[in-house]
């Protein structure tokens, strides 16, 4: 995209993010405004929802790179340092396919802890993120997988007061 | 102050139920290991072993309860430590630079910071209980919503020691967290942004969210590597080290006293409890010290500052339990739940009639702070081995743990999917470098900053000038108003010495050249 005879690119994951943000909190002024315009309903929701709009007018900005800044930014990450307050992402294509990998497997588990049981869940997710995290040996696979499933779900049986649905444990 | 008579009663009550001391060590071992799982809570843990206090006498009773309560209390830094989950919201803040010590292979240092700051300032907190807790019970007894609101403002203003590279990022991801703790219905009954879901009629549940927010920054990047900790000389475990950081805690005498007087009187507050109080303690600590910069990078007074708080905030909860018969907080109740069951009511009759025991009980919370010292470097050195078993074991056990325990702070599947939800919010805000402990924050405290602004609100009838007539909350923002003035002085001057320093050193080089060509 050009602006001003100046290149620039669009980071449309960024873009997407401050839009869902804006969205979601728009929706939350309008749905909290709706059930009520009374103060003791909106008296923090309003204003920090309003600021908070404001923050994603202000930040829309930084998601349009110019194309020569780009350019000179891997010069400048390599000298940022790790802080652990702002973790970084994996960048390598097998860690981010890992990555993606091991959290599908975790929204799969969590869906799938009511509909098959814990234990078959907790066995499969922990087999699964095995196999992920490089681990090939079957025999281990299977073992390891099922010791975690019975430690866990024996173990939380006793420590917690909600029924946990199983189907063979 | 100190009844000298009651004392010497309570020292040969101490001596005379010596078969009670027996569960110092069980206590704190069910403490420590129930809090370093993901979601379990101090208050749950306290709640299994409950019915087992049934069957002993009174004091072995409320000595095994307390022990539990002071083993838990510690228990939830090692997994904030090691692998970056707070066993509870009371451990957040020690995340900050105990995983960055972690991550530099100092864990057993950290570990180690983390253990003595928990034993010195539990045991401050209940020295300095014993001495004021009369007069402490009527200060609390004055605290309004209007102070309430200071105190979450007070921790909101941890946001400013988040160091985010994009200030306007860091601001949003505070308001977005606020609004997200807001969800739900509030005090004055009003239900907002739920989508017709039951569940979130009482807000999103912090817990979940917190640790899949973490979760996605920190596990699952995990899961490309072959341990937790690259290098393989970091993943030795020390009780070399580990006794080297609990003695390098003695070098920080005022992070440790400044973290126990925020963490007694926060922790003294009924409803509001050592998760702010931690965070508290981190943002004062970091505001007022000379190397602040290097907070959130690993720098022990981070992890001394917010253990000592969570440490001593037992004392003060404690404090308003044994002299008003109120609950501090979960783990406080189920001690009232205790008395109870041995038909002991606590409040200002239990005090005057039963000083013996009082005593007696803040004397022995005293003892089992010096036992977790050596069952705490046990518990350590066993813990500490994750670091030392590869990720491919180690994460998927961890990640059903971490499932479970949000399955535990729900009891049903909305916890675990609550972790989903916040893992992928977590991952996008990652990858876009928007400070998630900010969002934390937020949810942690939009719920009580909504409800006592509220209140504030209703008591003033919209008055701004009401804060006059509360002289607590005046005291409070006043500190934070002179704390906040004193650190941006404490850094113009430093700046300006800095700069003159600079100066100087330019003046004597462009000297040393004059003399060179003279």
């Amino acid at each position: 995209m050009r602006i001003n005879g100046h290149s620039y690119t669009i980071d449309y994951g960024h873009l997407a993010l401050v839009g869902l943000i804006g969205g979601a909190t728009l929706w939350y002024l309008f749905d909290a405004r709706a059930v009520s315009t009374s103060i003791n309903n909106i008296l923090l929701v309003q204003p920090t929802a309003i600021f908070a709009l404001l923050m994603c007018l202000l930040i829309l900005p930084q998601c349009f790179h110019r194309v020569a800044d780009e350019m000179a930014a891997p010069a400048k990450a390599k000298q940022d340092e790790y802080d652990p307050l702002m973790p970084k992402l994996p960048t390598e294509r097998s860690d981010v396919i890992r990555m993606g990998g091991l959290g599908a497997a975790l929204g799969v588990f969590v869906f799938a802890l009511d509909i098959v049981g814990f234990d078959i869940a907790i066995f499969f997710f922990t087999a699964a993120s095995m196999a992920i995290c490089g681990e090939r040996r079957p025999a281990r696979l299977v073992l390891y997988s099922l010791a975690v499933t019975i430690c866990t779900v024996y173990g939380f049986r006793a420590l917690i007061p909600f029924p946990m649905a199983t189907t063979i444990l | 102050m100190l009844d000298f008579s009651a004392f010497q009663d309570a020292l040969g009550l101490m001596f005379t139920s010596a078969g009670s001391w027996g569960w110092i060590v069980p206590g704190l071992i069910v403490g420590l290991v129930f809090s370093a799982i993901p979601g379990v809570s101090i208050t749950m843990a306290m709640a299994i072993v409950l019915p087992m206090s049934l069957y002993m006498d009174f004091f072995s009773a409320i000595v095994f309860l307390t022990s539990v309560y002071t083993g838990a209390g510690y228990g939830g830094s090692v997994p904030a430590i090691l692998m970056n989950i707070p066993g509870s919201p009371s451990s957040f803040a020690t995340t900050f630079d105990g995983y960055a010590m972690s991550k530099k292979g100092q864990h057993n240092e950290a570990l180690g910071y983390a253990l003595f700051a928990s034993t010195i300032c539990g045991i401050l907190g209940y020295v300095l209980l014993l001495l004021v807790i009369e007069p402490m019970a009527n200060i609390v007894l004055r605290i309004g919503p209007v102070e309430m609101f200071a105190v979450a403002v007070w921790g909101m203003l941890l946001l400013g020691s988040l160091g985010s590279k994009y200030l306007t990022r860091g601001l949003l991801a505070a308001a977005f967290g606020i609004l997200l703790g807001t969800v739900g219905m509030n005090t004055a009954g009003f239900v907002r942004g739920t989508m017709g879901i039951p569940t979130l009629l009482d807000g999103i549940p912090p817990i979940p969210a917190m640790i899949g927010l973490l979760a996605a920054g920190q596990l699952l990047t995990l899961a490309g590597k072959d341990y937790i900790l690259d290098a393989e000389e970091a993943r030795e475990v020390s009780v070399r080290k580990i006794l080297k950081g609990c003695w390098g805690t003695m070098k920080y005498p005022g992070v440790l006293i400044r973290g126990s007087i925020i963490g007694i009187i926060i922790g003294a507050v009924p409803g509001v409890g050592s998760s702010i109080g931690n965070l508290i303690a981190y943002a004062e600590t970091k505001r007022t010290s000379k190397d602040s910069a290097s907070f959130g990078k690993g720098n022990p007074k981070g992890v001394i500052a917010a253990e000592s708080a969570v440490a001593s905030a037992e004392g003060g909860s404690m404090a308003t339990m044994l002299a008003l018969g109120i609950p501090g907080g979960g783990a406080t109740a189920i001690l009232i739940a205790a008395f109870m069951m041995h038909n002991i009511v606590p409040g200002p009759s239990f005090i005057e009639n039963q000083k013996p025991m009082v005593y007696a009980i803040i004397l022995n919370n005293i003892v089992q702070a010096l036992v977790l010292l050596v069952v705490g470097i046990g518990f350590i050195y066993v813990a500490s081995s994750v670091v030392k078993v590869r990720t491919r074991y180690i994460l998927p056990a961890i990640l059903v743990i971490a499932t479970l325990g949000t399955y535990a702070v729900t009891g049903e599947t909305a916890g675990p999917i609550t972790l989903f939800v916040f893992a992928l919010l977590g991952f996008a805000l990652v990858r876009y470098e928007y400070p998630i402990a900010a969002v934390v924050v937020g949810i942690l405290l939009g719920r009580m900053l909504e409800t006592e602004f509220l209140r504030s609100y209703q008591l003033s009838g919209g008055n701004p000038l009401y804060i006059f007539q509360r002289p607590a909350a005046m005291a409070i923002f006043g500190v934070m108003l002179i704390s906040l003035f004193m650190t941006a002085w404490g850094k113009r001057k430093q700046a300006k010495q800095e700069a003159e320093e600079e100066a100087a050193m330019e003046a004597l080089h462009q000297q040393e050249l004059a003399g060179r060509k003279s």
